[in-house]
This record gives C-alpha cells, structure tokens and sequence, in this order.
C-alpha cells in the first residue's frame, strides 16, 4: 500500500520531467540531453533559495525559469549556431554541471526541516496522508498536463507540433522553425527543473549527481506510455506520460524492495533502467523482423 | 510587378569544382500572370524557385517582390507572399496531425499567437474550402495527414498554399511523382484554385504538354539563363514538337529531354 502510494506520489512529481521529455524527443524529435543537467539545476536553485529563506514556491518557480533559460540556450546552439541537436545538449549538461556545484556550494544540499512546496500546499488544504500529497502531486500534474494540451492547441503550439514533423512546411507559411525549436526546449527544460525542484523538497535534499540518467527515465515514462495507451492525440499523449511516470516510478520501488532477494542493489537501478528502455526500443524492430519470417 | 528578377546568378562551389546554377535571370512577374517553366535537366529551374523563395541566397542580382526588396530576407519572412509545392507530396503537410490541423496552420501567414488553432467557425471555413477540392476529403477533416494518398495529399497542400492568398505561388514540379490520373487531377485543382483567386504562380514542369496547355506565359531555360519566354499568343499555336526543336535549337540533345518529351506526347 505504501509503495502504491510512493509510486503514484513520485510518478506524479517526475511526470512533469516526463512531460518535457515528451516535448523534446516527441513534439520537436530532439533527443535533448540538457535534461540531465537541468534537472539537478532545478533542484540547486530552489535548495539553494530555499536555504536562503525564500518561499519554496517562490524559490520552485525561479527553478522553472533556471531550466527554462538553460534549455533555450541549448536551442540556441543548436539552431543559430547549427550545432548538433546531440551535442548542444551535451554541452549544456556538462557546463550545468559545474554551474550546479556552484549554486549548491558542495555537492550536496540537505533540506530537512525546511518549508517545501508539496508539504505547505496538503497543510493548506488541510490534507492528511498518505492520500494528502498524491492528490497535490495530481493536481500539480495534470495541471501542467492540461496547461499543455491548451498549448498545444493554439496556433502557437499547433506550429510548434509541425516543426517537429516538418520544419520547411512551418518555414512555408511564415514561421521560424528556429524559435519554435528554442522556445520547444525552454518549455521542457522549464517543467524538467520544476521536477527537479519538487523531488528536492520531497526527498529532502538536493544532489549534484541526482539528474544522471533522467533523460532515460523520462524516456522510459514516455515509451511504458506509449506502448500501454498507443496515444494518437496529444491529450492522451500527455496523460499516458504521467501514467508511464508513475508504472516506472512503481517498477524501481518494487526493483528497491524485492530485488535484493535476487541480488540486485540500488546502484543496478540505471542498467535495469536502460534495458528497459532498450527493450522498448527493439520491440518494433523484432517485430518486424517476426513477421518479415514468419512471412 | 508581383515579382522582379534582375541578373540573378547563384554558382555552387562543390569542392573544387563551381556549379553555375543560375547566370544572369532577368524575369518580371505582372498579378496575375500563370507561367510555365521549362528546362532540360540542371537548367537552373529549381535554383530559381529557391532564390525566389528564399532557401537559397543568390551569388548577385536582386529579387524583388511586390515593389520590395527581400534578397537578404530570411524563407520565412518572405513567406507571408509565397505559397509553395514541392516535388514530394510529403514535404508540404506534416504528417502526424490531423487534416483539420495542417489546414488551420495554412490559414496564415506569419508569427502566431496564442489565439485556438481551430474554432468552430475555422473548422466550418475548412469544410468548405475541402468540399471545393471535390475529393471527398471534408468529411475526414480529423483524419491524419499520413492515411491520406500521395495525390490528396498534393492536392491538399495546393489548397494550403492558396489558402491565406499568397502573392506568389510556386509550384515546383508538383505533379512529377503522382501517377497520371492523380497528376491530372492535382493539376485541375491547380489551375481552379489560381483561376479563382488570381495569385500569381510560376509552376515548373517536366511535361511540354502541360506547359504548353497550363497557364498564359511559358518560359524556357537552359544552363542557367532563360531562353526562351512565350506569351499567351505565341505558345497557342506552339506543339511539343516545336518546342523539342527549340530545345535543340540551345543546343539540348541529351536524351533526358527527349524521354521527357516522349513522355509528355504519349499523356497528351
């Protein structure tokens, strides 16, 4: 019953990196490597303010424009200095990764016993647990979830969607795909810091090390989404993320708790992960091959 | 003048070796005017929809459209003018939306806000304008571009194109890899659409036959330059024979232009 719980609460918080994975690799197809970089850096500013006496909303919302400012600038490599869409991600987490470290001082922020978004907000509402902090953690996410969906479908996220699909039809009728490419990935990159900043508040401290590998767990929320729902529009692209979010969340605590039984340890997580992912990505390809057989 | 061309060259420099693309175009553009485009292979005809368009820079020369100059202006600026079709029916919608969705974003030209993509009143303005494509497509407005055929989906991007009246319009060989009966009717359409709303097109073909029948002007160009341009008059009386003849007449023997005129007389 508790590691239902823990999986929905943290699906949820992470399903908002999630949903900028999703716009990164899905709406605009560019596979963003920033988001290893802006996780953490979300986490550093709203610990680092945090610990400085600012409101933790406040603090979580300076967080979102940090990430948001780092992923235009890996829109701007890419695009006005045509550096590889890989590469400029690259770039901008290797360099956040520094800047990080110095936000946070040390490689490591503690935040016991310090005000955070999540817990001030079920106070407010006079929640009590443990279904207190999944229902602000759902209302946080589908929030966000329906915010993009209305997004998606102005004429402004309309074009945004068609860069990605077809950037010379965009550039046809009058817009850059440059800056839909820039403002995709301050978009994502802004809800990815977020995360980063409400997992710092819910786990108590803030890691230097703590956004490796976030670009394959958002990866693997979309996929689980995708393979589960088979979306074909973007509202139930969106909600199969955050549900995908959550069976991934699940699976790793289920991994955590049963899988020292069959000698795995915590620092296995990522492989597992990885293969996961992996696995998703082949099924087609072994499918095909299959059926080429079989036929 | 919707368009004005004057001494256009572009010369490609591929390792050591210089691709004169374009050298010396001089070509104006009255509203209005429907003209055909010709050339035997590596004739400069794309190269100088590119230019128009603005994917592709010229060497020297000025292009101006409608009294202005936009040689240094970026594709997308120059878009709010410009409809274009290419060669490929996949390059003009993005696949993964809906008709409704592809169709929306044609309806303007130029930055977008935050205003919905498709109203009601938006949708029924779609509707409509599908309907008159006559190909059955209004009904399936909320169908993905991706299960529509290579023809409606030319068909649909002609519309796109003209939707938001474009000064311009350039169709670049925009029946060349449908199948005749589908090329046939994405031509009608053409020709409908351009009738009704008087945009100025410049459509380069492959085909004599359908540059000799299409539209009031007919250009010819070879190497680069324009040799030949043919008002609504003197192109009546002209046969894809006689137009073989003035091919050679430049100096184009190759057989390249001969299979395409064997292949334009035998779909006549």
């Amino acid at each position: 019953m508790t590691l239902f719980v823990h999986a929905v609460e943290q699906g949820l918080i992470y399903g908002l990196m999630a949903l900028g994975v999703y716009i990164s690799f899905r709406v605009l197809a560019f596979p963003d490597l920033s988001v290893d970089g802006t996780f953490p850096l979300g986490a550093a500013v709203a610990a680092a303010l945090i610990i400085g006496g600012w409101d933790p909303f406040l603090a979580s919302l300076v967080a979102l424009g940090a990430g948001a400012a780092a992923g235009a600038f890996t829109g701007i490599l890419a695009t006005k200095f045509r550096i590889q869409g890989l590469l400029a991600g690259v770039l901008t987490m290797i360099m956040l990764y520094s800047l990080n470290l110095r936000i946070m001082g040390r490689p490591n922020l503690p935040l016991l016993g310090r005000p955070s978004a999540l817990t001030a907000t079920v106070q407010a509402l006079h929640l009590t647990p443990p279904w207190g902090l999944v229902l602000v953690a759902a209302i946080l996410a589908f929030g966000f979830k329906i915010l993009l969906d209305l997004f998606f479908h102005t004429e402004l996220g309309t074009a945004m969607r068609a860069t990605g699909d077809n950037p010379d039809m965009v550039r046809a009728f009058g817009v850059n795909p440059e800056t839909m490419v820039i403002l995709g990935l301050a978009l994502s990159n802004g809800l990815v810091a977020l995360s980063g900043a409400l997992v710092a508040q819910y786990s108590g401290f803030a890691d230097v090390g703590m956004g490796v590998g976030t670009i394959v767990a958002g990866l693997a929320s979309v996929i689980i989404g995708e393979m589960l729902f088979r979306p074909r529009t973007v509202i139930w692209a969106t909600a199969a993320t955050l549900i995908g979010s959550c069976l991934y969340r699940g699976a790793i605590l289920v991994a955590l708790r049963y899988g020292g039984a069959l000698g795995f340890t915590a620092s296995d997580l990522k492989l597992l992960t990885a293969l996961v992912v992996l696995g998703a990505l082949m099924a087609p390809a072994i499918r095909a091959r299959l059926k080429g057989e079989e036929a | 003048m919707i368009l004005e061309l004057s001494s256009i060259s572009k010369t490609f420099i591929l390792g050591a070796e210089r691709i004169e693309a374009l050298r010396g175009v001089d070509l104006s553009l009255a509203e209005g005017e429907f003209v055909t485009v010709i050339g035997s292979n590596g004739a400069g005809k794309s190269t100088l929809l590119n230019v128009i368009a603005g994917t592709c820079r010229p060497t020297r020369g000025r292009v101006k459209i409608a009294g202005r100059d936009v040689t240094r202006w970026p594709a997308h600026s120059r878009a709010r003018w410009i409809g274009r079709v290419f060669q490929d029916p996949l390059k003009g919608t993005a696949a993964h939306m809906t008709l409704a969705e592809n169709l929306a974003l044609a309806l303007r030209k130029g930055p977008r806000g935050l205003g919905l993509a498709l109203s009601h009143a938006k949708r029924k303005r779609l509707e409509k304008a599908l309907a008159h494509l006559d190909m059955g497509l209004e009904s399936r407005l909320n169908e993905r571009v991706a299960h529509l055929s290579g023809g409606e989906r030319q068909a649909v991007t002609v519309l796109m194109a003209t939707l938001a009246q474009p000064k311009l319009l350039l169709l670049d060989e925009h029946t060349a890899a449908l199948d005749p009966a589908n090329a046939d009717k994405v031509l009608e359409v053409t020709e409908r659409l351009v009738e009704e709303s008087r945009i100025t097109t410049l459509m380069v073909t492959h085909r004599m036959d359908q540059a000799l029948r299409t539209g009031s002007r007919l250009i010819m160009m070879h190497k680069g330059r324009v040799h030949l341009d043919l008002g609504q008059e003197e192109k009546r009386n002209l046969t894809v024979d006689d137009l073989v003849g003035l091919f050679r007449r430049v100096g184009v023997t190759d057989d390249e232009l001969l299979l395409e005129a064997v292949r334009g007389r035998s779909s006549a």
